[in-house]
């Protein structure tokens, strides 16, 4: 009896020393009070600059993004930092940011794989630090700024220039690219969304690429099989490119099965010289890296000269959303891009 | 002395103790804070309890690649039936009967039809993820505050997950140290031929084994759901390899027989310790696999060679 | 001048002083047989003879009057050593020829395997052992295990050896095998090679050996000549005391049947029938392969049979797991010690304790504290020798090892003991020890199957005898009646 009676006492007790996760930290509407922004100004002995993404040993990553980065970190005469999983882990990548978070850095650079990082985007807010998210949105996030691209755009786009390259023809069209990923799926969306206007040309799916070039080789030579009448293959990472002009090339229908693509690596670009592929649709990445750390100096600096008054109410110097706009590539541009 | 260098509980809390300080050393701002020291424990919590899972299956001589893929597949699916308005206990237990049901799965074939564990559960591995793109596709958020309280909610301002962690470690270290039901694992794991020969239902015991395997995974990704306030297809990738690591850290043998749940703990925080001071250090990328691996072959290998000297 | 000399050979692991001032002579031509507990030092002093071992400082190999210092396996392959271990060296999924020419396999001249001359030399060794009927081609696994030792002999000869050593050669071979070994043996002889002998046997030895030595504790006893040696002599100085008369035939047999087997057929076993009393000994003889081992693991609810009945206590049973039979009061101990009895990295009080955890229990049973009790009241009462009940089984010498795997049963109290085999590898103390227990349960009023290849142990402890050939019964005898020859006629299906 006595033995119930504490053990009863004790679980009161804990339950009293329960807190709840505050109320908003799922819910739409942007937080904008707080002391938070004015707190920033204070961050900038020691300063440095971290980039949290995944896979941060990505080829692609490293190339674009985290020279852009280290190369701002340079002419600024900052201190900047690459942090996060080897690969595309995003729990890893939540586990990365708050244990940076608690290092408290100057500014947080972080890449937007997935929308489950918006708990701790506003986690890093909430301890006032400037952050920024880069190449897609988290929705649901109390971020300062965004910078990237529109990827419904991307996929819109290599819609409108397979009709374009096809002049007349018809045929079936499929997508390759990671399947379950926003940004790839608002891809899949908008290339399925300029195809709709033309009757003769038919959607028919999505495949999963498992992000390796033999995998999209294996699939498009199964859907070059199954298809005699297939018009184009439309790609979504920087992978899927090379696979599906290999399996173009083994079957000989360069030129007859349109390949489109992500990115302007130079393996696509000599793809595109040879004729296999015939459209590239490239971000901005070093653009938007730059502006985005550029956006965290002038936020911990008040660069811009926002009033006082204006801080004090949490309104903070950066925009709240960039587009860096997209580069289309055919293959007249090619060669002086392999220059 | 001698005998407590054998005990990998031991020499592991000694090191974790070492590195601890030494950290605190070159860190002194970052490290020693209690919020940095709380965020190690939160990000190994989760793994933790899958690990315990792993720890018993290794200690009955066999493991389970599929644990990731059934904690992504339990918190989609409980997200996904939050979403659609279920009640949140009844997403919970949906989600957990899940588990359960593909534990049974990879049991039934493995300890009735026998089919080898390698080959069973890395097939289970590959179902249950494509389960998972079907039922979370890009990922599920907006979840009701009921869900996020689970795993975001604070205990005299430690965060859930932790406190989830320690009262499952403290169960089963209980249950593995008196139960007589526990006690068969070791045996099993022994010598599984005289385990049977001496009225030890085998077959049995490893169905079991992996039930409770898939059924922590399942908690594991309750939490790990809840925690990141979203469902993402791609979680739990990688977790059936860095758990297995943790655990043989522990002190678990590939061949069986070894093991107590306080190693599956201090393997998870040595792996997590480690992680921290990569990230405090500002280490990136490719090097962080590097130093992981070398810092792996590094402690068995200490291992081997002291229980070596010891055998003759 | 000898064909080989051991001078004063001394090896200390960290701990244990395993060797003494060891010293030891063979001529060619001669077989010199070497006698010992296990733990006796034979093993390492033939490990140190086959280069796995290195001898501590003092201590000299003298081959053919040379003094060679041995540094590995090869090295005492190219010197002429060639070693016959107890545990197998054969790859089940090979075939015979290369196992035999593991290493050493013909070439021709393009440096690849030369198949023609692999088969055919492998068939002259194979005639050689007796086995002139088996393709080289066939795979190991699908050999008996009588078949694999004889493999594993012709794998030696395959050197074309100096010195031949055999560890145990007869352990899992019939009869008739180990008479065309001894032709084999004898064979060698003739050629000159020097054989060391090493058995358990002391029929066998006194059978085919020239000289005796006798190693105990690591130090060297004696060398006698095979004429001068007789059983109570070798005994005595292996074991350093007199063991006097074997064992005492009492009787104890009560009219209760404890189990009874009515019509049993399985996969090698066909219609097989017998009853049990309480307090009796039953022994079921048999050659290697007769299907004993089956019989037990069925009634022991290990193997499916496929027709027939069992009862326990007048209740009709049909085991589908162990733990069924372990319920009903059955307990088994194993033919194969290592694979299937002992838990080898288990401590003795865990594996004593092992059957504590059979069936359906899932609580907490009666406590920790009481388990102790329970493995230190075992550990006593069979006098287990081993520094405490933590020490880990695999460190045991086989006696102990099956000390311990008793003393799991007989914590259970069981009504029906099955022992296969139950002093296979175990030394001549703890072999008594073994029988003296035996008697004493069954003076209880315990049941006890007992299985055996050793004829004098089935003369000594059964009260009757049930003889399988080719698993069928092929008659009973009672123990007043039988005889070596009498149960080696049943055995081999001559009436």
């Amino acid at each position: 009896m006595k033995i119930q009676f504490s053990l009863f006492f004790l679980l009161l007790l804990f339950g009293l020393a329960c807190e709840g996760p505050p109320r908003d930290s799922a819910s739409n509407t942007p937080r904008r009070k707080g002391e938070a922004a004015s707190e920033m100004l204070k961050n900038i002995e020691n300063e440095e600059y971290v980039m949290v993404t995944t896979a941060a040993a990505l080829p692609f990553y490293v190339r674009h993004d985290q020279v852009a980065f280290k190369k701002w970190g340079e002419a600024r005469g900052v201190k900047v930092s690459i942090v996060g999983p080897p690969d595309w882990d995003i729990p890893g990548q939540v586990a990365a940011i708050e244990q940076v978070i608690s290092t408290r850095p100057t500014g947080l650079l972080i890449n937007g794989t997935d929308p489950g990082l918006a708990t701790v985007i506003n986690k890093a807010v909430d301890a006032g630090i400037p952050t920024v998210v880069y190449d897609s949105d988290i929705p649901n996030c109390r971020r300062h700024c965004f910078l990237g691209s529109d990827w419904y755009q991307m996929g819109y786009k290599q819609g409108e220039a397979i009709v374009k390259l096809a002049k007349g023809r018809k045929g079936k069209v499929a997508a390759l690219g990671i399947l379950g990923m926003s940004n790839e799926e608002a891809g899949f969306q908008g290339l399925q969304d300029a195809l709709k206007k033309y009757p003769g040309i038919e959607f028919v799916g999505k495949y999963e690429c498992k992000n390796t070039i033999e995998e999209s080789a294996r699939v498009t030579s199964d859907l070059i099989s199954t298809y005699p009448d297939l018009l184009a293959v439309s790609g979504f990472t920087s992978e899927t490119g090379p696979g599906i002009a290999l399996a173009v090339k083994e079957r000989n229908k360069a030129g007859q099965v349109l390949v489109t693509n992500v990115d302007a690596e130079p393996t696509l670009l000599r793809l595109m010289k040879e004729g296999v592929i015939q459209y590239l649709v490239e971000q901005k990445r070093e653009v938007f890296i730059w502006y985005g750390s550029q956006f965290l100096w002038d936020m911990a600096h008040n660069a811009n000269a926002m009033p006082a008054k204006y801080l004090r109410h949490g309104v903070h110097s950066a925009p709240y959303e960039v587009n860096t706009g997209l580069v289309e590539i055919f293959p007249e541009d090619v060669d002086e891009l392999l220059e | 002395m001698k005998q407590l260098l054998q005990d990998r509980v031991a020499t592991l809390g000694i090191l974790i103790l070492l590195i601890g300080i030494g950290a605190s050393l070159a860190f002194p701002q970052q490290f020693p804070t209690f919020d940095n020291l709380q965020q190690i424990v939160l990000n190994v919590s989760i793994e933790t309890i899958v690990a315990i899972g792993m720890m018993i299956l290794m200690i009955a001589g066999t493991f389970d690649l599929s644990v990731g893929s059934v904690l992504a597949l339990s918190g989609s699916l409980a997200a996904w039936m939050l979403v659609q308005g279920y009640p949140m206990p009844i997403a919970v237990v949906v989600a957990l009967l899940s588990a359960l049901a593909v534990g049974w799965f990879n049991g039934f074939f493995i300890a009735r039809i026998g089919i080898n564990a390698l080959i069973q559960t890395l097939a289970t591995m590959g179902i249950v993820r494509g389960l998972v793109l079907l039922v979370a596709g890009s990922g599920i958020q907006d979840l009701p505050y009921s869900f996020i309280y689970i795993g975001q909610s604070k205990m005299l301002k430690v965060q859930s997950p932790i406190w989830w962690m320690l009262a499952l470690l403290l169960v089963f270290h209980l249950l593995l140290k008196r139960s007589i039901f526990f006690r068969r694992y070791y045996y099993i794991g022994g010598n599984e031929r005289a385990a049977d020969l001496s009225g030890i239902r085998v077959g049995n015991m490893k169905l079991y084994g992996f039930v409770l395997s898939a059924l922590l995974a399942g908690v594991a990704g309750i939490l790990l759901t809840s925690r990141l306030g979203a469902a993402i297809s791609s979680m739990g990738k990688g977790t059936e390899l860095r758990v297995i690591t943790a655990v043989i850290l522990g002190g678990a043998s590939l061949s069986g027989g070894q093991g107590r749940i306080l190693g599956a703990f201090l393997g998870s925080l040595f792996m997590g310790l480690i992680a921290n001071i990569m990230v405090l250090a500002r280490v990136s990328g490719a090097w962080q696999d590097i130093i992981l691996g070398l810092i792996l072959v590094a402690a068995i290998g200490f291992d081997v060679v002291l229980r070596n000297r010891a055998g003759r | 001048m000898h064909l080989l000399e051991l001078k004063n050979i001394s090896k200390t692991f960290p701990g244990v002083k395993a060797l003494k001032g060891v010293s030891f002579t063979l001529n060619s031509g001669e077989v010199h047989a070497l006698c010992g507990e296990n733990g006796a030092g034979k093993s390492t002093l033939m490990n140190i003879l086959a280069g796995n071992l290195q001898p501590d400082v003092g201590g000299e190999i003298v081959l053919e009057g040379q003094i060679q210092a041995i540094q590995d396996f090869n090295q005492a392959r190219n010197l002429g050593i060639s070693i016959v271990y107890q545990e197998r060296s054969l790859s089940d999924n090979l075939s015979i020829a290369e196992n035999i020419y593991a290493n050493c396999q013909p070439q021709n001249r393009w440096g690849f395997l030369d198949y023609a001359q692999l088969y055919a030399d492998s068939k002259g060794v194979l005639t050689r052992v007796g086995l002139g009927e088996l393709a080289p081609q066939t795979l190991v696994e699908d050999l008996s295990a009588a078949q694999k030792q004889l493999v594993e002999i012709g794998k030696a000869l395959a050197q074309n050896p100096k010195i031949l050593i055999l560890d145990e050669p007869t352990a899992s071979i019939t009869e008739r095998e180990t008479q065309h070994l001894f032709g084999l043996i004898k064979d060698l002889k003739k050629t000159g090679v020097g054989i060391i002998y090493i058995s358990h046997r002391l029929a066998e030895i006194f059978a085919i050996a020239d000289r005796i030595t006798v190693l105990k504790d690591g130090a060297y006893q004696a060398t006698l000549p095979a004429q001068e040696a007789d059983s109570p002599k070798l005994i005595k100085l292996m074991v350093g005391r007199d063991l006097g008369e074997l064992v005492k035939n009492q009787k104890s047999t009560s009219n209760e049947v404890a189990l009874e087997v009515k019509g049993l057929s399985g996969l090698k076993f066909q219609n097989i029938h017998f009853k049990l009393q309480r307090g009796e000994i039953l022994a079921l003889a048999g050659l290697v392969g007769a299907g004993r081992s089956e019989v037990a693991r069925a009634i022991f609810g290990m193997d499916r049979y496929e027709s027939g009945e069992i009862w326990v206590n007048g209740q009709q049973k049909r085991f589908s797991h162990p733990a069924d039979a372990v319920a009903a009061g059955l307990a088994y101990v194993p033919e194969e010690r290592k694979s299937q009895g002992i838990f080898p990295d288990h401590s003795v009080a865990e594996n004593i304790l092992a059957a504590q955890f059979a069936g359906a229990n899932w609580g907490g049973g009666e406590g920790e504290a009481h388990r102790q009790k329970l493995a230190q009241q075992q550990f006593d009462d069979l006098h287990i020798v081993a520094p405490s009940l933590r020490q880990v089984v695999r460190l045991l010498s086989g006696g102990n090892q099956q000390k311990t795997v008793l003393g799991r049963w007989l914590s259970k109290k069981p009504q029906v003991l099955i022992v296969d085999e139950p002093t296979h590898g175990v030394d001549v103390g703890a072999k008594f020890e073994i029988y003296q227990l035996l008697q004493k349960l069954a003076a209880q009023g315990t049941a006890i199957l007992l299985i055996s290849s050793e004829l004098p142990e089935v003369l000594a402890l059964a009260d009757r005898i049930v003889v399988l050939c080719a698993g069928q019964i092929s008659g009973e005898l009672n123990a007043a009646e039988a005889t070596e020859e009498g149960i080696l006629r049943l055995a081999a299906g001559m009436n």
